[in-house]
């Protein structure tokens, strides 16, 4: 049969094909694989100069171009940053953010107040404005709240909120709008788990726990009932969102009419889309792309560090190595290691000259940034090598350091195709090269990484960063030795019992400056032990077409998540 | 016949439904499944766990693929793993865009194609044959998401004369002139991708027809060239085109995932790219159940035109197959 095995064949490429495609990387699934970001915003037709046309206008379209499509907009399962976005606009936060990243209060937030925290610390009252309403004309009251707070603290439902809810103990009505919340115990970060969008009970209550996600509400625009400014009009997946002003919206009105994503399979086309004026609004150009965009006089390009910083993590599982030894196993061959490293050089030649270095898991613009309390290590070659020396490392044959007959060799892993991850690497093997470390980078696609790599804490050493969704600067999942694989986000094992208990003390005070205080030693400890290197905070450079006006005080937030959104109700199209 | 029909198609269902169950065990076994796409820092891997069950996912591969088959039996794509959505709502209206996009090349190509290749076996080395030599070599080297790039940036960008991407200027859903405009670059590039390999395969073809005693024959009897061309010579060199041209079917479904990413087609093989980096398993599996149709039928069309154009051929007969 000449034939079967002629389309056999035929059918086998097809099938390779795609076997290939699925192994390829991809970007958006990850917390953090997105490119750069250069710290000064290039300024192209500035609104708040132009007097004439500060005058907001109503109506007009936004087109925003994005790289991949929505999973859902039930804010209960959301966690990319697709749908993330068509969240902000769709619905009207319970609390909202001010550019510090305080929890604040402003007139589209859905409570009245700022949060009451009790004298214990424990009790949160939550009261929400009387004129909230769905947009199917039915008040949001406290049994919405307490709904939405109840399912994602379900354990049935599979919500991916459900850690930062772990710690209430009860939720209570205590009028139609007036809840509170009890803690089990003082836990300082609970008030960004108030940072949310809530779900109308009066839809949702009758579905079963397990049933929810596969629920239509959340994927079809008819049956998703939400609160914001904006109702969701149309989906043609994998293409298109579309999203209106609701005419029966609670608050001030906004000035766009319609916002549409548009989605694009290639991001060189996406820019392109930009500058020929499709779309008004790209929220992370590639670095490659930025100096083209750039050039455009109807663009303008906002270049500052987002709330994402990189890292190079260290296994101390002596299961990951060969003959069992770890090589950095010791703070002193950490401390050379991280001398070793051109971090600014990354900084410049990498990320075009911007980012922010970092010495802590902090961001250096936050309030618990511990500054000078945390140890920075300039890049000095012969220091590096001195801590080496110090700590028993001697030169072997082929110059690569040998300490008790181990080689000082590592495999540092990293997402492949992304593209800045393969540039650092590579400075980081040349660097530590220099003082006689062997480094073997490895790309590996990402999803596979995760499953055997990251997952399981299986690994000699990482590049990869951390996305930060809110401003609290607990870091205790990450670093914290209750923490461990596999079900654990601290993969490299990392055990410092000192840090296991201040990250405890820091959230166990609501008093801000007393956490202050302790956030300065944990950057004290955590920079001179170094379970990570810390490199540099990076952002994504967000592209808008210069028709697209805000007056200052509501221009975009690069630091917050969904900050390229920032105060979006008050911004205008001119004509 | 009918029993050479019945016949094929009784083999067809046997192995497609092999393939499936092939590309459903390697997709499975493929690193990074589903649960991967739950990872980020706020999700536990309780929740993430929980979220699979919800979902089905949590369920040894096998009882996945009799559910599978079963629902397939039915006439149920399934549906997307992460948001429930019925796998045909996404599938059938990228199927139609592509059969657009892509038989609008193919067709081109085959009316370029077939009478340049024609005309430059009966002028071999001349101009016309050099210029198809090198537009073939060109097509054949140049990668086409490249080509279109460039193209994008020619006539897109710099003189604004077309449409960058997509199917339909927003707003304007169901205006065929539009549809033109924006059909124009990315049939280009397919057209000159097609375009290289008939124009080659139809001069070789009738070359070597050309070649044979029985065409000097015709000619020493003092035959009409043009009657040696078209009648005697044209209806043998079909014969291994009609192969190609059989063979490049399942495209017109498939699409071609780089020109449709490039030109953010709303295709099937732009969805196969997207889906296959989602992870959305079912929505592969049909993609891939439809291509393998695709190729299957594909082969069948060109079995039977062989007949057709060739009487030797006996179809159901052991033994009669030429070509």
């Amino acid at each position: 049969m000449g034939n079967v095995r002629k389309w056999a064949t035929s059918f086998l490429v097809l099938m390779l094909i795609g076997l290939v495609i699925a192994g390829c990387t991809n970007s958006e699934k990850t917390p953090d694989t997105e490119p750069t970001v250069t710290p000064e915003s290039t300024a192209g037709t500035g609104t708040e100069n132009d007097t004439d046309e500060n005058k907001p206008v109503d109506g007009g379209t936004l087109t925003v171009g994005t790289f991949s499509d929505i999973v859902t907009v039930n804010p209960i399962f959301v966690q990319d940053t697709s749908s993330g976005d068509a969240v902000t606009l769709l619905y009207a936060y319970l609390y909202d953010l001010d550019r510090s990243g305080n929890v604040t209060v402003e007139p589209w937030s859905l409570a009245a107040e700022k949060p009451q925290i009790s004298a214990d610390g424990k009790t949160y009252t939550v009261k929400l404005k009387n004129t909230a309403k769905w947009s199917d004309g039915q008040p949001v009251t406290a049994d919405d709240l307490i709904f939405t707070f109840d399912t994602i603290r379900n354990p049935d439902v599979g919500s991916p909120g459900i850690s930062q809810f772990d710690k209430v103990d009860s939720i209570e009505k205590v009028d139609d709008h007036t809840v509170n919340i009890k803690l089990k115990q003082v836990y300082a970060p609970f008030q960004y788990s108030l940072f949310s969008q809530l779900v109308p009970a009066h839809v949702l209550k009758d579905v079963p726990a397990a049933e929810l996600q596969k629920h239509p509400y959340g994927t079809d625009p008819a049956k998703t009932v939400t609160n914001g400014a904006w109702k969701w009009s149309e989906w043609k997946q994998t293409q298109y969102l579309s999203f209106e002003a609701d005419p029966n919206y609670w608050g001030q009105k906004p000035h766009i009419q319609k916002v549409i994503y548009k989605i694009y399979a290639d991001q060189n086309t996406e820019v392109q889309a930009l500058i020929k004026g499709d779309i008004d609004m790209v929220q992370a150009i590639p670095v490659t792309q930025v100096d083209a965009v750039k050039g455009q006089s109807n663009l303008r390009v906002i270049l500052e560090p987002g709330p994402q910083y990189e890292y190079l993590g260290f296994n101390f599982d002596p299961k990951n190595f060969k003959d069992n030894f770890v090589p950095f196993g010791t703070q002193k061959t950490r401390q050379a290691i991280a001398y070793a490293l051109n971090r600014q050089g990354m900084v410049d030649n990498v990320l075009k000259g911007t980012g922010l270095l970092m010495n802590a898991p902090f961001l250096p613009n936050s309030w618990a940034n511990p500054g000078d309390a945390a140890v920075n290590y300039n890049y000095d070659k012969e220091q590096a090598k001195k801590l080496l020396a110090e700590d028993g490392w001697v030169a072997g044959d082929d110059g690569i350091l040998v300490k008790d007959g181990h080689r000082f060799s590592f495999e540092l892993q990293y997402n492949a195709g992304n593209s800045r991850r393969e540039q650092v690497s590579a400075v980081i093997q040349q660097n530590l090269k220099d003082v006689g470390i062997e480094v073997m980078p490895k790309g590996i696609d990402f999803a596979a990484w995760v499953d055997q790599n990251l997952t399981p804490g299986k690994y000699n050493a990482i590049l990869l960063s951390w996305s930060l969704s809110n401003p609290d600067p607990d870091a205790e999942s990450i670093f914290s030795s209750k923490y461990f694989p596999p079900t654990g986000q601290n993969s490299g094992w990392y055990k410092n019992e000192k840090l296991d208990e201040l990250w405890v003390k820091g959230y166990s005070t609501v008093d801000q400056n007393e956490r202050k205080e302790i956030y300065k030693e944990v950057g004290k400890e955590i920079s001179t032990d170094l379970p990570y290197i810390f490199m540099y905070q990076y952002g994504l450079p967000q592209g808008i077409n210069a028709k697209v006006q805000y007056a200052e005080e509501h221009r975009p937030e690069p630091t917050l998540a969904y900050g390229y959104l920032y105060n979006i109700i008050n911004w205008w199209i001119k004509g | 016949m009918t029993e050479y029909l019945i016949r094929r198609i009784l083999q067809s269902v046997l192995v497609l439904f092999l393939i499936t169950l092939v590309t459903f065990a390697l997709i499975h076994a493929a690193p990074g499944g589903p649960a991967q796409i739950f990872l980020s820092p706020n999700m536990s891997q309780e929740a993430a766990k929980v979220q699979m069950h919800n979902l089905g996912l949590d369920k040894p591969v096998y009882i996945q693929y009799i559910r599978w088959i079963g629902d397939l039996l039915q006439g149920d794509l399934g549906y997307t793993f992460k948001n429930h959505i019925p796998v045909g709502d996404i599938l059938w209206p990228t199927v139609k865009n592509t059969i657009v996009l892509m038989s609008a090349a193919w067709f081109l190509a085959m009316l370029i194609a077939i009478p340049w290749g024609i005309y430059n076996s009966t002028a071999e080395y001349g101009l016309s044959d050099q210029t198809a030599s090198i537009i073939s070599y060109i097509g054949f080297a140049m990668p086409t998401f490249w080509f279109g790039i460039i193209l994008q940036e020619i006539f897109a960008l710099k003189l604004d004369w077309l449409p960058l991407s997509d199917m339909w200027t927003m707003g304007k859903e169901g205006q065929p002139s539009d549809l033109l405009l924006h059909l124009v670059l990315p049939v280009t590039v397919l057209t000159l991708g097609f375009l290289a390999a008939y124009v080659k395969y139809s001069r070789s073809s009738m070359l070597e027809v050309l070649h044979q005693d029985y065409i000097r024959t015709a000619r020493a009897k003092g035959v009409q060239e043009r009657r040696v061309v078209f009648r005697h010579a044209l209806r043998n060199a079909l014969i291994p085109i009609i192969t190609i041209l059989g063979l490049d079917l399942p495209m017109l479904v498939a699409g071609a995932a780089l020109t449709e990413n490039v030109f953010n087609w709303p295709g099937m093989g732009r969805l196969f790219v997207n889906m296959a980096l989602a992870r959305e398993y079912s929505v592969l599996m049909a993609i891939t159940l439809i291509v393998a149709v695709m190729v299957i039928i594909g082969n069948l069309i060109a079995d039977l035109l062989y007949a057709l154009v060739d009487p030797r051929v006996q179809l159901g007969r052991k033994g009669g197959r030429a070509a």
